[in-house]
């Protein structure tokens, strides 16, 4: 062997070795440990099926599972089903293959039996089902491990529906879905999802352990879904309410991921060598809802002046701390991280800053001066402080805004009621836009009242049409009406804050909500 | 004196009525649905109406009340509607950590305040009055979050000796339980041992101007044995009733120092259940806050016949 080859030789061994000391090479997992969570609250529930609260959405998917779960790109990829349904010619009927030998956290093996009263007190309960089950014709057990599902008319929701994270298709046990009936909240908590409930202690903390028979898909994880592997011995989500406090907790050790921090802690953060702060992305959109059915938010003149009248990007600016990497400006009904659905249309009247058009559309609209009452609250900061910029620059126009400012409670009750208000503050997630036909902004039930009937008939068209290039076409179509009906103004994409220790190893941050499945610690 | 205890206990029943009722009345009265919290930012106005029927919200105030009534001569106080659990069991696991640190908190105040007030009204004047009641104004006014936050950074976060939160109990870990209780009983008790100090001063104060305080100088007693045996115990009597209701108030109102160092106490329990409207919840924690009010006050009033025997009850 020749002197240079050998020093060749050495010099690749060199670059190996340096590889494998480089911090960012990849590790072996470790199995082992406790991952603790601050959290900014207790969930009103652990049943998937009964409540839309993202708090129980983060929860729950570690201890349920439904049939289908989402990709890196939010598409549906199998979970509980073992393929993607095949679907009858006429589009009518579904039939899903169930994996087998997928047991439940009490040792009972998961069938269909358990599926169909699963998804029956789902379809009664849930939000996400609501498209799904107005055209079901039927949902049934053909054998142990098959399901058919028949439809009245085609859909094009049905595994997107069984798919989505939030108030999901979760599958209980046949006895514990029998058992509680729709209105009434689960509270045995039984899944087939790779942590098990241990204990909960409200106000201290949640324990979730691993559930040793867990059978991970052998597909690679990917987004929600894939292969899911708890490394940590448990998970243990403790409520913190002050966001101080939070923050410390993450600097001293005593958590390992922080959520909902504020946004001003990410330079303190970024200081702390053993943390990593992270942009959570995306967060939320801002937005104003109009009330629709009564009042001054009735003129479609008045909510396109306010629409011609905001300037978005001081107003983001202001809610994300001034930092440009928390916020993004975007005119698209559905977030960017949803390719699928995302428009890049153009001459859309978003973020005109014409005060001139404003004005001279309040004047067409007859508007006097009357005080429009807008409902904020100051429980999250983001929503109060984007309302308070928003009525400075609607006054600068001729807007009278009364804004009333209320706890979140109080918020989420007078939506509901058309007598008390003109238009509302909140935050649209990610969850109301895996598929069209899920977006709160473009629903007839939804606080604010969508009801107009060429929305609703776009709605049933995109519901029923299986083709994606003519949804597509579709979802262009409704967004331009959206900017021409204004039933809610669309501010830009927030995003938040969250951290965690560098000890916490291969957590996947490309998640709109936190999954700890497949992360472990380097403790 | 059994006559008089007895008298006392019975009183507590209207006045439990009267706080129940008012109570009731004010969270049922003021704007806000549990259901709209549960059921999550998405939910429909038929889901809401459902559930709402469920927990039977949807019935005429009165008929509820009247429910609550009855439930409460039961002894029962119903069920959160958030926790899973009967509201008696949520009060009984909360009461532990509100117990301890209302303890801890009296004590620091008291070895903070009763010293410093004894101190500074026997040295009218002198740069230790000055000091100390410097000392006790600033515990007046520094807010007990600030002072909380601070006590986190600088001990937790930067010189790292103690947990920034949690609380670990008593009868499980005692080393782990010390450790989370020090800076929230420091911060707390430091807040409240201002007004003990100032009131043990003035007490001191207008006992040392007595006759019998005279008399004792004139006979030649040192000043340690006037202050501490002929003064002290008299100036002690309304100094016992600021520890009485401090003690009331740190039961019911260390909120902020629960949310602050994230105690799971009744303090943070009644504010989740307001934010969240958690109807039977703030029932319950009120109820037996006002029960804690009468009796600490009662409790006062035993033990001043004990440090002034001329005070009798019969």
């Amino acid at each position: 062997m020749s002197q240079r080859v050998v020093s060749r030789m050495v010099a690749v061994l060199v670059v190996i070795m340096f590889s494998l000391a480089a911090p960012g090479f990849a590790q072996t997992p470790k199995k082992g440990g406790i991952i603790r969570v601050g959290l900014l609250g207790e969930p009103p529930a652990l049943d998937a099926h009964w409540t839309t609260a993202v708090i129980t959405e983060v929860l729950t998917n570690h201890l349920y599972e439904g049939l289908y779960s989402l990709d890196e790109n939010y598409r549906p990829i199998p979970m509980l089903a073992e393929s993607m349904p095949t679907v009858s010619r006429d589009g009518l009927t579904y039939t899903f293959k169930l994996r087998q030998g997928i047991k439940f956290h009490n040792g009972k093996e998961m069938t269909s039996e358990d599926v169909v009263p699963s998804l029956k007190r789902w379809g009664q309960r849930s939000i996400r089902a609501k498209a799904l089950f107005a055209s079901l014709a039927d949902l049934r057990a053909v054998d142990k491990y098959t399901v058919e599902m028949r439809l009245k008319e085609k859909s094009a929701v049905v595994v997107i529906s069984l798919a989505v994270p939030g108030n999901f298709g979760a599958i209980y046990p046949k006895e514990i879905a029998e058992k509680f009936p729709a209105e009434n909240k689960i509270t045995e908590y039984v899944g087939t999802g790779p942590f098990k409930l241990a204990e909960w202690k409200p106000d201290q903390y949640i324990r979730m352990v691993r559930f040793d028979d867990y059978k991970p898909r052998v597909e690679k994880a990917s987004g929600y879904g894939g292969a899911k592997v708890a490394y940590v011995d448990e998970i243990r989500w403790m409520p913190v309410p002050d966001v101080a406090t939070r923050v410390a907790q993450i600097e001293t050790g005593e958590l390992d991921i922080a959520e909902d921090l504020n946004l001003d802690a990410y330079e303190r953060l970024r200081r702390n060598a053993n943390v990593r702060p992270l942009v959570a992305k995306p967060y939320f959109w801002l937005v104003a809802v109009f009330n629709k059915k009564e009042g001054i938010g009735t003129n479609q003149k008045i909510r396109q002046a306010w629409q011609a009248a905001v300037d978005i990007e001081p107003i983001m600016k202001a809610v994300a701390g001034g930092r440009t990497e928390f916020y993004r400006m975007d005119s698209s009904l559905v977030f960017a991280e949803i390719a699928e659905w995302h428009t890049k249309l153009s001459g859309l009247p978003w973020n005109e800053r014409n005060k001139e058009k404003a004005k001279r559309l309040l004047q067409e609209a007859g508007y006097k001066g009357q005080p429009f009452r807008f409902m904020a609250t100051q429980e999250y900061k983001w929503m109060y402080d984007f309302a308070l910029l928003t009525k400075q620059q609607l006054e600068d126009v001729g807007f009278n805004i009364d804004l009333q400012v209320v706890d979140w409670s109080t918020l989420v009750q007078r939506r509901n009621n058309p007598k008390e208000y003109d238009a509302f503050t909140t935050g649209i997630g990610m969850s109301a836009m895996y598929d069209p036909t899920h977006h709160d902004v473009v629903s007839c039930g939804w606080p604010g009242w969508n009801c107009d009937e060429e929305v609703q008939s776009i709605q049933a068209e995109l519901a029923k049409e299986t083709d994606p290039k003519k949804r597509y076409a579709l979802w262009e179509k409704q967004t331009r009406l959206f900017y021409e009906k204004v039933p809610v103004i669309r501010y830009g994409d927030l995003f938040g804050l969250r951290a965690i220790r560098t000890s916490v190893k291969d957590f996947n941050p490309k998640t709109e909500r936190i999954r700890l499945f497949n992360a472990w610690l380097d403790k | 004196m059994t006559r008089y205890l007895c008298h006392r206990l019975l009183a507590l029943i209207p006045v439990m009525a009267v706080v129940v009722t008012v109570v009731f009345l004010l969270i049922h009265l003021i704007p806000g649905d549990p259901v709209s919290v549960m059921l999550g930012p998405d939910a429909t106005a038929n889901q809401i109406q459902a559930t709402r029927r469920a927990l039977g919200l949807d019935r005429p105030l009165h008929e509820q009340l009247l429910k609550f009534y009855a439930r409460v001569l039961r002894g029962d106080l119903g069920q959160s509607y958030f926790l899973d659990r009967p509201v008696t069991t949520a009060l009984r696991e909360r009461a532990e950590p509100t117990l301890v640190l209302t303890l801890a908190a009296l004590l620091v105040a008291v070895a903070i305040g009763v010293p410093s007030g004894i101190l500074a009204g026997a040295s009218r004047g002198s740069p230790w009055d000055r000091t100390l009641m410097t000392g006790a104004l600033l515990g007046v006014c520094i807010p007990g979050f600030w002072l909380s936050l601070n006590f986190i950074y600088l001990f937790a976060v930067r010189l790292g000796w103690l947990p920034a939160a949690g609380y670990a109990s008593v009868f499980v870990d005692p080393v782990a339980a010390l450790r989370h209780m020090v800076l929230p009983a420091v911060s707390l008790g430091f807040n409240q041992s201002a007004l003990i100090a100032r009131i043990a001063r003035s007490c001191m104060l207008e006992v040392l101007q007595q006759d019998y305080i005279r008399t004792a100088r004139a006979k030649g007693l040192s000043q340690r044995v006037v202050v501490y045996v002929h003064a002290f115990r008299n100036a002690l009597v309304p100094v016992t009733t600021v520890i009485g209701i401090t003690m009331a108030i740190l039961i019911g109102g260390a909120v902020v120092t629960e949310i602050v160092f994230n105690i799971p106490g009744l303090g943070r329990l009644i504010i989740s259940a307001i934010l969240r409207r958690d109807y039977p919840v703030v029932q319950g924690v009120v109820l037996v806050t006002a029960a804690s009010y009468v009796l600490i006050n009662l409790a006062v009033d035993c033990v001043y016949a004990f440090i002034d025997p001329r005070i009798r009850y019969d």
